[in-house]
């Protein structure tokens, strides 16, 4: 190459940098949130279509949920948080509680045309602290239960259409679930990975029982109540007496893609791999295993760490995102499988012809959420290990519940 | 020349300051303050808090899970040293020489540039009761299956032969830079002498491998009492508490439980005095000198 093509070259290539103010966004915004799985790569495609259509640019810092959290409790009071971030519901009480979250007044919420009619009760409700709102629902990760058509079928647990039959209280799961577990394959489990310490599961049985991680009052741990104490014995007998769920290490949605596993209760975050994994399942309503048909729920919730100085343009840009991903929320659903929080999208006929999101839509009556309490988080780490004891036999039901609700209450505060 | 020496001394000052300064900013400080907070109750992301004195310190004394976790790393350390020590000189010694032994370090080797989640996932996939290859293997040999990371017995067993298996390489080399310093002329006049095999490994091999194993038994300990990683991803401290350690119950309580920073501080602090205590006693045991 000579010099004059180099030039030439080098003018041709300055002259197609992108000059500054041409189509240059309006906006940039930092959005942090733990959608590390299929659903962040659908989040990432909605986004790029948001920045077309409005010109304002999302900078994701994508971490799982548990290194997320602590970030934030550590970046938004030295300044460093983000504009917006996508929080679980039982961290909103925590996060206001140590003042990381700013408020969202009803009028300004309203302005946006956020109202309360338009959510499900559960959801709008778990953006509240002590009557202050500080979030806003987006969709509901919720329990489910997948049933595996082939172990269901060659354990003869089929109907005469062919379609697995589905358990319609505890004796008969277990029954059914007594069927199919033989070798390394088990009837029943619920929970993805560790069902022994799937905090998720365990507290949806509690709430089906009426019991909870802390009395009504939030004054003490309720988990070695009478209720609770016979949730942990089922627990206890899963893979112990009963013998009808993996050991508690298992890799539950492994289980059931290999069709190991018949029956399986697990996040609706699931249904989507099913599906490319090609797995023959079908899926039905959380059965009521005790008192009441409780669904375990964890609405996502969009939120506003406090920001160092407030920056008029960066909080409208993140409104109008949260607006955008609202009106948008039947994509959402449709491509990343969960339904959304709002009751404007649960009418698409996209939504309601598809038979997995209508039965997680047929489930919201029975939607129940964590307790309204700062203590929530910690709690529910400190349950972790001990119902792992409880499912392995290693610590008998009893002892293991007190000593866990001596635990909690020893939380600080 | 008393001046010539100062200027030296102030040259090499000057040398060692950037180092200095950020060995103060970015150790020594964090580890001072570290001090402070735990005589506080500080929280993370709280801005106020009150000194407590050593009641921090005091609580660990009856918290059970604390006690558990020493128990758990203290076993951890003593039960994963022999292998430790043991396997790479083995595998040292044998690829001390040989055709195939540049290809056979790197094979060994390879484990120890993945890092610990991949080494985690690896072996929880390997080991997964259910559909994991290693119990397959044990059905077809008809010998039971079980599920060796949920069971107490086992479970801390299975870490510990990961952990070997990841590390194996790393300090393999470390075992053959060792072994190639030990002049041949020694190995040498103790054959003409008649000592072979066994004899010259106990008379030359182990005690001129003195400073090596000595290397190898401090950063093993000191790496063993703030084992995390593996624990975490393949038994998260389970079944129950059975494999919980210092480092992931210190983790817990200043990032999950609260964000205990004062509480998690006085954890920290105590491991780092059992740390000390250790490495001194094994440079006291194990310090000699070794002449060639």
């Amino acid at each position: 190459m000579n010099r004059r093509a180099f030039l030439a070259g080098v003018a041709a290539a300055t002259a197609a940098w992108p000059r500054r103010g041409a189509a240059q966004p309006k906006t940039s915004i930092s959005y942090w949130n733990g959608l590390t799985g299929a659903d962040g790569k659908v989040m990432d495609e909605l986004i790029e279509q948001f920045t077309r259509e409005t010109g304002i640019r999302i900078e994701q810092q994508r971490l799982p949920w548990a290194e997320l959290y602590p970030k934030l409790q550590v970046s938004v009071p030295a300044g460093e948080g983000p504009d917006l971030a996508l929080i679980h519901t039982v961290e909103v009480p925590h996060f206001a509680n140590d003042g990381v979250l700013e408020t969202i007044d009803d009028a300004t919420s309203a302005g946006k045309g956020f109202r309360g009619d338009d959510y499900l009760p559960a959801t709008w409700q778990g953006g509240t602290f002590h009557g202050k709102r500080y979030s806003l629902p987006l969709d509901v990760p919720q329990h489910l239960l997948y049933l595996n058509v082939k172990v269901m079928k060659e354990a003869g647990l089929t109907g005469a259409d062919g379609k697995p039959k589905v358990p319609a209280s505890r004796d008969d799961l277990v029954s059914m679930a007594k069927k199919m577990t033989k070798g390394d394959s088990f009837g029943f489990a619920i929970g993805t990975l560790n069902p022994g310490r799937y905090t998720w599961g365990f507290h949806n049985l509690l709430w089906q029982n009426g019991a909870n991680i802390y009395t009504p009052d939030l004054k003490r741990a309720g988990v070695s109540d009478a209720a609770a104490l016979e949730v942990a014995e089922f627990w206890a007998g899963l893979a112990g007496g009963l013998g009808i769920a993996p050991p508690a290490n298992a890799n539950c949605r492994d289980a059931f893609i290999a069709n190991r596993l018949g029956m399986w209760i697990a996040g609706s975050w699931n249904f989507t791999g099913l599906r490319e994994a090609k797995v023959d399942f079908t899926a039905a309503p959380v059965p009521k295993l005790f008192k009441q048909p409780v669904v375990w729920s964890m609405p996502h919730q969009y939120a506003f760490p406090k920001p160092k100085s407030a920056d008029r343009a960066k909080r409208d840009a993140a409104w109008t995102h949260i607006r955008w991903m609202t009106d948008h929320v039947a994509d959402w659903t449709l491509r990343a499988g969960q339904v959304s929080a709002s009751r404007k999208a649960h009418s698409d006929p996209r939504i309601t012809g598809d038979p997995v999101l209508k039965t997680l839509l047929g489930q919201a009556p029975n939607w129940q959420v964590g307790q309204p309490t700062p203590k929530w988080v910690a709690a529910e780490n400190l349950t972790r290990p001990v119902i792992e004891s409880v499912y392995t036999g290693q610590k008998p039901a009893k002892a293991a519940m007190e000593d866990l609700a001596r635990q909690i209450n020893a939380l600080p505060d | 020349m008393r001046r010539r020496r100062r200027r030296q001394t102030g040259t090499a000052w000057l040398f060692l300051l950037p180092g200095l300064l950020l060995f103060v900013v970015f150790r020594l400080y964090p580890l001072l303050e570290g001090l402070r907070v735990s005589f506080t109750n500080a929280r993370l992301g709280r801005a106020t808090y009150q000194y407590v004195g050593l009641a921090n310190y005091t609580r660990l004394a009856d918290d059970t899970r604390f006690g558990m976790s020493l128990w758990n790393t203290a076993f951890y350390t003593v039960a994963s040293t022999l292998p430790i020590l043991a396997v790479p000189l083995g595998l040292a010694l044998a690829l001390n020489r040989g055709a195939l032994r540049n290809v056979l370090r790197g094979v060994f080797f390879f484990p120890f540039t993945l890092s610990v989640v991949t080494v985690g996932l690896a072996w929880l996939w390997l080991l997964d009761p259910v559909v994991g290859p290693f119990n397959y293997y044990l059905r077809a040999l008809g010998v039971p299956a079980r599920s060796w990371l949920a069971d107490p017995a086992t479970a801390m067993w299975a870490i510990i032969g990961t952990t070997v298996w990841w590390v194996t390489g790393y300090y393999l080399v470390v075992y053959l830079a060792g072994l190639q310093d030990i002049p041949r002329e020694l190995y040498e006049a103790a054959a003409l002498d008649g000592a072979c095999g066994w004899r010259t490994f106990w008379a030359i091999t182990l005690p001129l491998l003195r400073p090596v194993l000595l290397f190898v038994v401090v950063t093993h300990v000191i790496g063993s009492f703030q084992i995390f990683g593996q624990v975490f991803v393949l038994t998260m401290g389970g079944p129950g508490d059975a494999t919980r350690t210092v480092v992931q119950h210190l983790y817990e309580t200043a990032f999950q439980n609260f964000f205990q920073f004062g509480a998690a501080s006085a954890m920290a602090w105590v491991l780092f005095a059992i740390i000390m205590v250790f490495s001194v006693l094994q440079f006291r045991l194990l310090r000699g000198h070794t002449e060639y």
